[in-house]
């Protein structure tokens, strides 16, 4: 009997370990795959890496373009319970109307987004709404601290952080980074082990050439400028004429890089570099630069200029005033476009137009921001008949104001062309510099005895009896030009008598010089002169930004101290 | 003979249980490194989710200063609370800054005026 007992019980102990480990078999061998892949899920939370953008500083290092980390909201339509009177006082919470939000809601799936990148008080609200099937996830935005200034130069990002304009969008590639995923532990409760990497990525940081001071004189006069002119649109741009680098660039209209939705497409345009414009008076360069360079004249040589007016083609040409016999000095001084043209005559239109091309004139400045144009001159053998008359005071060429600048910067530097840069360095995160972009490649267009004789010419502009005598900075030469240019009308396909884009361009102190300029005020009201409307200009943010780099003035005035500056 | 085997039984009746002891001991001692180790993780984690917040926080102050700092709040807020000015250029004298302010000694001079 006990025998019989002992053989049953050890019969039931084998079949039990039979059936242990048959389950074993199955739980080890064949489900082992997918076991396994169940087990994963269950003790390993896998999550994306936090990928952020690179910083952008100014040229002493204020941030001018961060991250901010804001939550977002989303929904699992699966687990959502949301009522009427949810749906409401999440639509309050969130600033939303209750439709926008139940069209993101979809039948199925398991994540849907409701609201992206939510001001913490706005998350907060929402949080308190205890909505089951609602969460959270943080993203990063992209913050522009200081608002306006220097958008045009900084662009924007979109809502995915997409570089979309601006230094944003041309160093995409240094300042965006890739992402990848971290693998995270976890245990039944759903606490996580550290992975001991770092689950943020970073890009490159951008520094500038701006100068957030300088960007800010410059804004601030430029809003000036267009509320006392009425003007339609403005630009200024400050560079120094030996490095390229650009120290300031504005625009009016203009737009926050934060919310760039709210304004049209028109107001991001970057008009200093996408903008062509006819320069007028300050093409005069090209002819003073050319006949210096070719011989053609002399500081001192006569133009007789008394009939006031020159047939060019069949058009009569006028001056303002009428002056009498001018020295080639006043003819560029007291800007006579009768003085202009004879001297464009005497050069001919093959150096007239080897000068243009010569001084960056129908080509783009290569400046690292995206959508410069080249503007445009025609080739000498597509000149119409009036074309000498009209190219030497600058009608019939398209410029950027940027162009512009860099022709007279040519004058400031002893006749080198430069070549204008926003981005000076590129910083990786553990703060190595990548990339140096401070010594730009730079030709010589034009000896230095010309850029000097012309420079004296450019200082006669802003002293008595120039057209530009309101850009003089108190305690410093300034040399520069005045020009007037009437806009074409689309419609008539003819000069506006109503519409001129005033302007000013030059350098200062004149003799060493630490600025280059070129302020252009479109369609000004009142007064119509460049050295009405735009000289001043130039002055006022001349005079602060001076100041503001404690350059010592060049000539003593004597007035009450207010501070003394070592 | 009857010495040595008496000794040999001793040592073994002492190192039996001290090498259980020791197999005990470093049993226990594994897993409570292994528990130390995963506390330690735990701890790590917590410390990483209080970085991560502190981290955002640091961007968030950053951008506060960032904006608080710029030059058109700066100039608005103390032009008119404190009545700052933007210094006139005209009123400012630029002394030439001196390379050391050393007291007078003849010696020095001579070993000036050689100097390049």
């Amino acid at each position: 009997m006990n025998k019989k007992r002992a053989v049953i019980l050890s019969t039931a102990i084998v079949f039990s370990f039979f059936i242990v480990y048959l389950r074993l078999t199955d739980l080890m061998i064949l489900s082992h795959k997918r076991l396994s892949e169940k087990a994963k899920l269950q003790h390993i939370k896998v999550e994306d890496v936090h990928v952020r953008r690179g910083i952008i500083v100014d040229r002493r290092g204020r941030e001018l373009a961060l991250n901010l980390e804001l939550e977002s909201l989303y929904c699992d339509p699966e687990n959502l319970e949301l009522d009427n009177e949810g749906t409401k006082r999440l639509a309050s919470a969130i600033a939303k109307e209750p439709k926008v939000i139940l069209a993101k809601v979809p039948a199925e799936g398991r994540f849907a987004w409701i609201a992206r990148k939510l001001e913490h008080d706005t998350t907060e609200r929402v949080k308190e709404l205890h909505i089951k099937g609602l969460g959270f996830l943080t993203e990063a935005k992209r913050f522009y601290p200081k608002g306006e200034l220097a958008s045009h130069i900084l662009g924007f990002v979109g809502i995915e952080n997409q570089a979309l304009e601006g230094v944003e969008l041309r160093y995409d590639n240094y300042l965006k980074t890739t992402g990848g995923k971290v693998f995270f532990r976890r245990d039944a409760s759903g606490r996580t082990l550290s992975s001991g990497v770092d689950i943020e990525a970073k890009g490159n940081n951008v520094v500038l050439t701006i100068d957030e001071g300088l960007q800010y004189l410059v804004e601030k006069e430029l809003d000036k400028a267009m509320v006392r002119w009425r003007a339609a649109a403005a630009s200024v741009i400050m560079m120094d004429p030996f490095t390229g680098e650009i120290l300031a660039l504005a625009n009016r209209p203009s737009y926050n890089p934060n919310s760039p939705g709210s304004v049209s497409s028109s107001d991001r345009r970057n008009r200093a570099i996408t903008d062509c414009y006819e320069p007028g008076s300050t093409f005069k360069i090209i002819i003073g630069v050319a006949s210096l360079e070719e011989k053609v004249a002399k500081q001192n040589t006569v133009f007789d200029v008394s009939k006031g007016s020159i047939d060019a083609g069949g058009k009569t040409i006028r001056d303002v005033h009428k002056y009498g016999i001018l020295t080639f000095k006043e003819v560029i001084q007291k800007s006579s476009n009768v003085g202009s043209i004879m001297i464009g005559m005497r050069l001919g239109k093959e150096r007239l137009y080897k000068y243009a091309r010569l001084l960056g004139i129908g080509e783009k400045t290569g400046i690292d921001l995206p959508g410069e144009v080249s503007g445009w001159i025609r080739l000498p053998e597509r000149w119409s008949g009036t074309s000498i008359g009209a190219i030497p005071i600058g009608q019939e060429v398209a410029v950027t104001p940027l162009q512009m600048l860099r022709a007279y910067s040519a004058i400031a530097n002893g006749g080198f062309l430069v070549r204008p840069h926003v981005v000076s360095e590129i910083i990786s995160p553990k703060g190595q510099v990548l990339a140096s972009l401070r010594d730009k490649e730079k030709k010589q267009i034009i000896s230095a005895k010309t850029a000097d004789t012309f420079k004296d010419i450019l200082k006669s502009v802003v002293e008595e009896g120039g057209t530009g005598r309101s850009a003089s900075v108190e305690g410093d030469e300034v040399a520069g030009k005045t020009g007037t240019a009437q806009i074409i009308n689309p419609k008539t396909k003819r000069y506006s008598k109503e519409k001129y884009v005033s302007s000013f361009v030059g350098f200062v102190p004149a003799d060493n010089p630490r600025l280059a300029m070129i302020v252009v005020i479109y369609e000004p009201k009142g007064q119509i002169y460049g050295g009405v409307v735009a000289a001043p200009v130039f002055r006022d943010i001349a005079n602060q930004a001076l100041s503001y780099l404690n350059i010592p003035r060049g000539k003593d005035i004597y007035e009450t101290p207010l501070l003394v500056a070592r | 003979m009857i010495h040595t085997a008496k000794r040999k039984n001793m040592v073994f009746y002492i190192i039996k249980p001290l090498l259980i002891a020791l197999l005990l001991f470093g049993l226990f001692g594994l897993v409570w490194f292994r528990s130390h180790v995963v506390t330690l993780e735990y701890n790590l984690s917590d410390l990483e989710k209080k970085k991560i917040e502190c981290l955002k926080e640091r961007k968030m102050l950053l951008a506060e200063k960032a904006n608080v700092l710029s030059f058109r709040k700066v100039e608005a807020s103390l032009s008119k609370n404190q009545g700052f000015v933007f210094p006139d250029r005209i009123r400012v004298i630029h002394v030439k800054k001196q390379k050391e302010s050393l007291p007078h000694k003849a010696s020095l001079d001579k070993k000036r005026l050689i100097e390049p």
